[in-house]
C-alpha cells in the first residue's frame, strides 16, 4: 500500500498530489460495495459497472472492463468504465485474444505493454493503440481454482502498473468473485424454493379442483379428475393451470363437460 | 470452522454405513438423532405451501405429527409463525404461558403431553419452505450445545429438500409428501365442494372446515371425509 501512493506521482491525471488517505478510502468503499451482492435488488452489471468504475478510480487507470464467462466458457463483455471500452472488449471476444482471455484461462494476472502485446495479441494490440491504450492488465475473477472470469485495465501512458496495483486489482477481483458465486448460489436455491412451493400449491389445488367439479357436475372425485385430465390434455395446458382456473371459477365447471350425454 | 465439523459429525451419523434412499430418508434420520440427542419427544421437517402447511415430509419421536397436525387443524401455532418471520420460535414452556399467542394450539398440545416446542424455519434467502419442529414432553430450553446442533441439523434437511427437488430421481418432493398423506388429500377435496356450495373461495372454505372441527372437537379429516362422501354439506 505505501508503495502504491509513492509511486503513484508519477501517474497521469490531473488531481495532481496523490492523496493516500483518500485513495485508502475509496478502496474501503469499494470492498464494501463488493461485499453487497445479497441484496434484494441485486443488478449483476450495476455490481460489474461499479467494480469497473472504482478500479478505475483507484488503480489510476484510463478505462477497465469485466468480462465473465457463458455456459458454454466464452468470455462475455458484462460491464466497462466507458462505452469506448466496450467496442473494443467485444473485439476482444470475437478476435478471441487478449489479456482477458489470457488472464481467464491460466488463472493469473497479465500485464503487457504495446510492444507486448503486439507479440501476444497483435489484431488486439492494433485495436488497442488505435484508442489510445499504451499499457494494459487484466485480472482472474478467482475463488480458489474456480475462475468466473477477467477484469481488463487500461492505462493512456507507459506507466506500468505497480506489483501492489496488481495486487489490490486482484484482491478486487477476487471480491467480486466470492460475491458473484454467492449470488448465484442463492438465486439457484432461490429458483429451487420457487419450483418447490408451485409443486406443493399445485397438489393443493388440483385436489381442491376436483372437489369442486364433483360437487359442481354431480361427479365422484375420481369422475371429476378425469375431466380436468381430459381437458387439460386436449387444449395442450398444463394440469395445474387447469385446477387453478377452475379452483378461480375462470374455467365454468359445465364447460369440462364436453361429452354428449353426461350431466351438466 | 465449528460448525463444519459440527455439520460433518451430524452428516457422519445419518449417513453411516449404509446407502440412503433420498431425502425422505435422510430427513428422517436427522430427525431421529434429534430425538435420541437431544432429549424430544418428537421431531419433524414440515413444508410450507404459502401460509399453510403442506404436511409433514419426515419424523421421529411418538410426537412426531402431533403438532404439525395440530397446526393444521387449527391455522395457528409456533411452526407457522416461524415460516412467515423466518426466526426461530421457542416455547420451552407452554404451561407457563409462552404460547398465550396461540391458546388454542397450547391448550391442545399440552392435553396431548406437548410441554415445549421448538421451531426453526428453512430459510433460502428472503424465502423459506418449511420447518423444521422439535418437541418435548416435559418443559425446559434446548442448551446451547443442542440448540447448534438443531440449527445445523435443519441446515441439512433444507440442502436434502433442495437437492431432491433439484435431482428428484424417481421421487418428487411433492410425491413424498403425498405418501401417507391421505388425511391431508381429503381436506383438500372437501374444501374444494364446500368452496363450490357455499359460492366461497377456496381458503375460506377451508376456514369453515376448521370452524366446523373445531367446534364439534373432531378432527378436520374426519368431517372432510363426511363431506367427501356426502353425508356432510355446509349449504344447509
Amino acid at each position: 500500500m505505501t508503495e502504491t501512493s509513492g509511486s503513484a506521482d508519477g501517474r497521469s491525471g490531473d488531481s495532481g498530489q496523490y492523496d493516500r488517505r483518500g485513495a485508502e478510502a475509496a478502496l474501503a468503499r469499494a470492498f464494501v460495495r463488493l461485499a453487497d451482492t445479497l441484496a434484494s435488488d441485486f443488478d449483476i452489471v450495476d455490481f460489474l459497472q461499479g467494480l469497473s468504475a472504482d478500479s478505475v478510480e483507484i488503480l489510476g487507470a484510463e478505462a477497465a472492463g469485466v468480462m465473465l464467462a457463458d455456459q458454454r466458457g466464452g468470455l462475455r463483455l458484462v460491464a466497462s468504465s466507458d462505452e469506448r471500452m466496450r467496442l473494443l472488449e467485444l473485439f476482444e471476444l470475437q478476435g478471441a485474444q487478449g489479456p482477458c482471455l489470457d488472464a481467464f484461462s491460466t488463472g493469473q494476472p497479465v500485464q503487457a505493454s504495446a510492444a507486448d502485446s503486439r507479440t501476444r495479441w497483435p489484431d488486439f494490440a492494433r485495436h488497442a493503440s488505435d484508442s489510445g491504450f499504451q499499457m494494459m492488465c487484466a485480472v482472474p475473477l478467482r475463488v480458489r481454482t474456480d475462475v468466473i472470469g477477467a477484469m481488463n485495465l487500461f492505462r493512456g501512458t507507459d506507466t506500468p502498473f505497480t506489483a501492489d496495483e496488481m495486487d489490490i486489482a486482484q484482491a478486487m477481483a477476487e471480491m467480486a468473485a466470492i460475491g458473484l458465486i454467492q449470488e448465484r448460489a442463492l438465486r439457484e436455491r432461490t429458483l429451487l424454493t420457487e419450483q418447490l412451493q408451485n409443486a406443493l400449491t399445485s397438489r393443493v389445488i388440483i385436489e381442491q379442483a376436483k372437489g369442486m367439479l364433483a360437487e359442481y357436475l354431480k361427479l365422484t372425485v375420481d369422475d371429476a379428475f378425469q375431466l380436468l385430465r381430459d381437458y387439460a390434455r386436449n387444449r395442450n395446458r398444463k394440469l395445474s393451470e387447469v385446477a387453478r382456473d377452475v379452483a378461480d371459477r375462470k374455467i365454468p365447471s359445465t364447460a369440462l363437460t364436453t361429452r354428449p350425454g353426461r350431466e351438466p | 470452522m465449528r460448525d463444519d465439523g459440527r455439520r460433518a459429525r451430524i452428516m457422519a451419523a445419518v449417513t453411516g454405513k449404509d446407502a440412503l434412499a433420498g431425502a425422505g430418508e435422510l430427513i428422517a434420520r436427522l430427525c431421529r438423532l434429534a430425538v435420541d440427542e437431544m432429549a424430544l419427544s418428537g421431531c419433524a421437517l414440515v413444508l410450507m405451501s404459502g401460509r399453510e402447511s403442506a404436511g409433514m415430509l419426515a419424523g421421529a419421536g411418538r410426537h412426531a405429527s402431533t403438532v404439525t397436525g395440530l397446526q393444521m387443524e387449527l391455522g395457528e401455532g409456533p411452526c407457522l409463525q416461524a415460516h412467515a418471520s423466518g426466526i426461530p420460535v421457542f416455547l420451552p414452556d407452554l404451561a407457563a404461558g409462552g404460547a398465550n399467542r396461540w391458546p388454542a394450539f397450547a391448550a391442545a398440545a399440552l392435553a396431548a403431553g406437548v410441554h415445549a416446542e421448538f421451531s426453526l424455519p428453512l430459510t433460502v434467502g428472503p424465502d423459506g419452505i418449511g420447518t423444521l419442529d422439535l418437541c418435548r414432553d416435559r418443559p425446559g430450553m434446548l442448551s446451547q450445545e443442542q440448540l447448534a446442533d438443531a440449527l445445523v441439523t435443519a441446515d441439512i434437511a433444507r440442502d436434502a429438500v433442495l437437492y431432491q427437488q433439484y435431482a428428484p430421481g424417481d421421487t418428487s418432493v411433492a410425491e413424498l409428501l403425498g405418501t401417507g398423506g391421505a388425511d391431508r388429500i381429503v381436506v383438500h377435496q372437501a374444501t374444494g365442494m364446500i368452496a363450490a356450495q357455499l359460492d366461497q373461495t377456496t381458503s375460506n372454505a377451508l376456514a369453515r372446515l376448521r370452524a366446523a372441527a373445531f367446534a364439534s372437537g373432531r378432527p378436520m379429516h374426519d368431517i372432510a371425509r363426511d363431506v367427501v362422501e356426502r353425508r356432510v354439506r355446509f349449504d344447509d
